[in-house]
């Protein structure tokens, strides 16, 4: 299944922020609570993640296109410096076991994610099908670090809320038929205008184009 | 970031297995990968679309069956256990040239002593054959298990055990069974079947048990082909809306059929005796005797199977009546009682029972004749060798449950500490 994408949104949503952008986001996640790490590369984002993650943790990895991409799915889930909490939830009996499921998927120590898109104003906007990974983002988590391509960076929130709904969401769509055969859906929104426990969430802007 | 978590499982490519559905080696692949938590998908050979789709072509030459692709993408042609093993990566030597202490299980009283001796300090190691959990890690819902009110899979009480016993600093050597244990001063040397060479100055045995054989006709042919021992963790997604049969009386088969209960369209539980308060937990006979889908039958026994490639029937004879009954099955599990894993005890010839299991304490020195070599008796776990403990289901006299078994292998870590100030060095 293919997404059909409008060219012209295509071209916006897809365009690297400018330095001057990618830096008052920065500045304003900052004021927002939010510590901002730069990383010129995918690469430097990935080492960035592993020095923020400590030996043994229990980490949650989001689904993330941006992720899979840069390796850290795969530093999180196969290199044994962690506790994978996808590996657990694999070998647990949905049947018997849906609470313990539940309750581990809501409150890792660490989640790691991405975005669908971060504005000029420090705010971070993330949809879900399902919502089971906002709770974690928003509160659940013990500390959240999320990697973010520099073409998600929009103006504002109503610019955000259109990349979402004219741009990812087609694309998740065809993903989710591809990967689970059914659709996905806008279902949920989470913005996080601010954090109020200091260093809590930690955004990386990667000045690369990652996921969508 | 993906809107859809559809499912949590990895994202990142794990196994695929393809082999034929009734095959005991595709069947002791997926069980050996189901218990050690590993990702795979299971590609059934008779479907060549689905064939087609991870191989490229529909069909695959029967004497490369079961076929493993590893995550790297290489292949294993009639693979087995030990090859996917060490292909994963899970097979690690020693760290260390000596320890302290070397547990031979990882079930409950293997990892609750691995906890406790590496907690305090001691150098510890654990070897297991198979996965950590022992015969408790396939358990799917250990409901009286102190401290879990809402209970916990033995998978999950396994694996963070794991977690905690290697945070403390014990090292888990997976997916090689012990071939032998000799002396070596006051201490022992422990081979694994990779070669590997474990030299400990004190061994504990936490072997555990391995199922009772049931002794009819055909069992072993159709492993893997409809017929598993154990709660086949790996299965219960296979067994949905299937007819099921579970054969055995205690926990484990209690804790199987509320399990393939969730699943299977019919369960019937077949009990050798007048009724399952013999040695089931109160809790579970409740379980068991209130799901609409179960059918109990005690006073009755496996008298045969019907097949063809795969289980189709089971046969079964209750009580006086001299007419066998004929069962339509998918799936049978048999969860028998357990025969003491000792193998790998025979080198230093250890005292057993009649039924195999490690006598401990006064016993063993009185049951050893004038072989106990020491002044003082055999402390309480000890066994007829000095510095040779047990603990857990191997035992003789043990309570044959998982939170006695934590129990034990804690309280020989203690024992431990004793004989390593004997021997010196502590």
């Amino acid at each position: 299944m293919v997404a059909n994408l409008d060219a012209a949104v295509a071209a916006e949503f897809t365009e690297l922020a400018t330095g001057e952008q990618i830096a008052a986001a920065a500045a304003a996640l900052e004021r927002n609570g939010i510590r901002p790490l730069l990383a010129a590369t995918g690469a430097d984002a990935r080492e960035l993640v592993g020095s923020l993650l400590p030996d043994g943790a229990e980490v949650y990895n989001n689904t993330s296109q941006t992720l899979q991409a840069i390796g850290v799915a795969d530093d999180i889930e196969r290199s044994g410096r962690y506790q994978p909490l996808r590996l657990r939830l694999y070998r647990m009996d949905r049947e018997m076991q849906g609470r313990e499921m539940r309750t581990l998927t809501a409150s890792p120590d660490y989640a790691v994610g991405s975005v669908h898109a971060l504005t000029e104003g420090g705010s971070l906007l993330i949809a879900s099908a399902s919502g089971s990974q906002l709770g974690p983002l928003a509160s659940g988590a013990g500390q959240v670090i999320l990697v973010i391509g520099a073409q998600k960076i929009v103006r504002d929130v109503p610019a955000g809320m259109r990349r979402i709904y004219e741009y990812c969401y087609p694309l998740e769509d065809a993903r989710a038929r591809r990967a689970y055969g059914v659709p996905s859906g806008v279902n949920n929104i989470l913005i996080i205008n601010k954090v109020l426990t200091p260093g809590r969430v930690t955004a990386i802007i990667v000045n690369e184009r990652l996921g969508f | 970031m993906s809107m859809f978590d559809y499912d949590a499982r990895p994202v990142t490519p794990g196994v695929v297995l393809v082999g034929a559905t009734a095959s005991r080696g595709g069947y002791a692949i997926r069980d050996f990968l189901s218990r050690n938590g590993y990702p795979f998908e299971w590609v059934d050979a008779g479907q060549p679309e689905a064939v087609r789709a991870v191989l490229g072509a529909g069909e695959v030459e029967p004497s490369a069956l079961p076929l493993c692709i590893l995550p790297d993408g290489s292949r294993l042609a009639a693979a087995t256990v030990e090859q996917v093993a060490v292909g994963l990566g899970m097979v690690a030597a020693p760290a260390r040239s000596e320890y302290d202490l070397a547990i031979v299980g990882a079930g409950p009283a293997g990892l609750g002593a691995a906890v406790n001796a590496a907690s305090e300090g001691l150098r510890t190691v654990v070897v297991e054959a198979v996965a950590p959990g022992g015969q408790a890690g396939t358990t799917s819902m250990i409901e009286n298990y102190l401290g879990f009110p809402t209970g916990i899979s033995g998978s999950e009480l396994a694996t963070r055990a794991t977690v905690q016993a290697r945070r403390f600093g014990a090292e888990l050597l997976l997916a090689r069974p012990l071939t032998g244990v000799s002396a070596d001063g006051p201490g022992y040397v422990a081979g694994l079947s990779d070669g590997t060479l474990i030299r400990g100055r004190a061994v504990l045995f936490a072997s555990g048990v391995e199922w009772r054989r049931l002794d009819v006709a055909g069992v072993d042919d159709l492993l893997g082909a409809g017929v598993y021992y154990g709660a086949g963790p790996s299965e219960a997604l296979a067994c949905t809306d299937s007819r099921v049969v579970v054969v055995g009386g205690g926990n484990s088969a209690g804790q199987a059929v509320v399990r393939f209960s969730r699943y299977a369209q019919h369960v019937t539980l077949l009990v050798r005796g007048r009724d399952l308060g013999a040695s089931m937990s109160q809790y579970l006979i409740d379980q068991v005797t209130a799901i609409p889908n179960v059918e109990v039958r005690v006073r009755t026994q496996v008298a045969g199977l019907e097949a063809d490639d795969r289980l189709r029937a089971v046969i079964a004879r209750c009580g006086d009546s001299i007419e066998p009954v004929r069962l339509p099955a998918d799936a049978l599990f048999i969860c028998i009682g357990g025969a003491p894993r000792t193998d790998g005890a025979a080198g230093i010839e250890l005292v057993t029972n009649a039924a195999g299991y490690l006598v401990t304490g006064s016993d063993a020195a009185n049951d050893a004749g004038g072989s106990w070599p020491l002044a003082r008796e055999p402390l309480p776990l000890e066994t007829s060798r000095p510095g040779v403990f047990a603990a857990g289901d191997v035992r003789c006299g043990s309570v044959k449950r998982c939170a006695a078994a934590i129990g034990e292998g804690s309280m020989a870590v203690a024992l431990v500490h004793r004989r390593l100030a004997e021997v010196g060095g502590e």
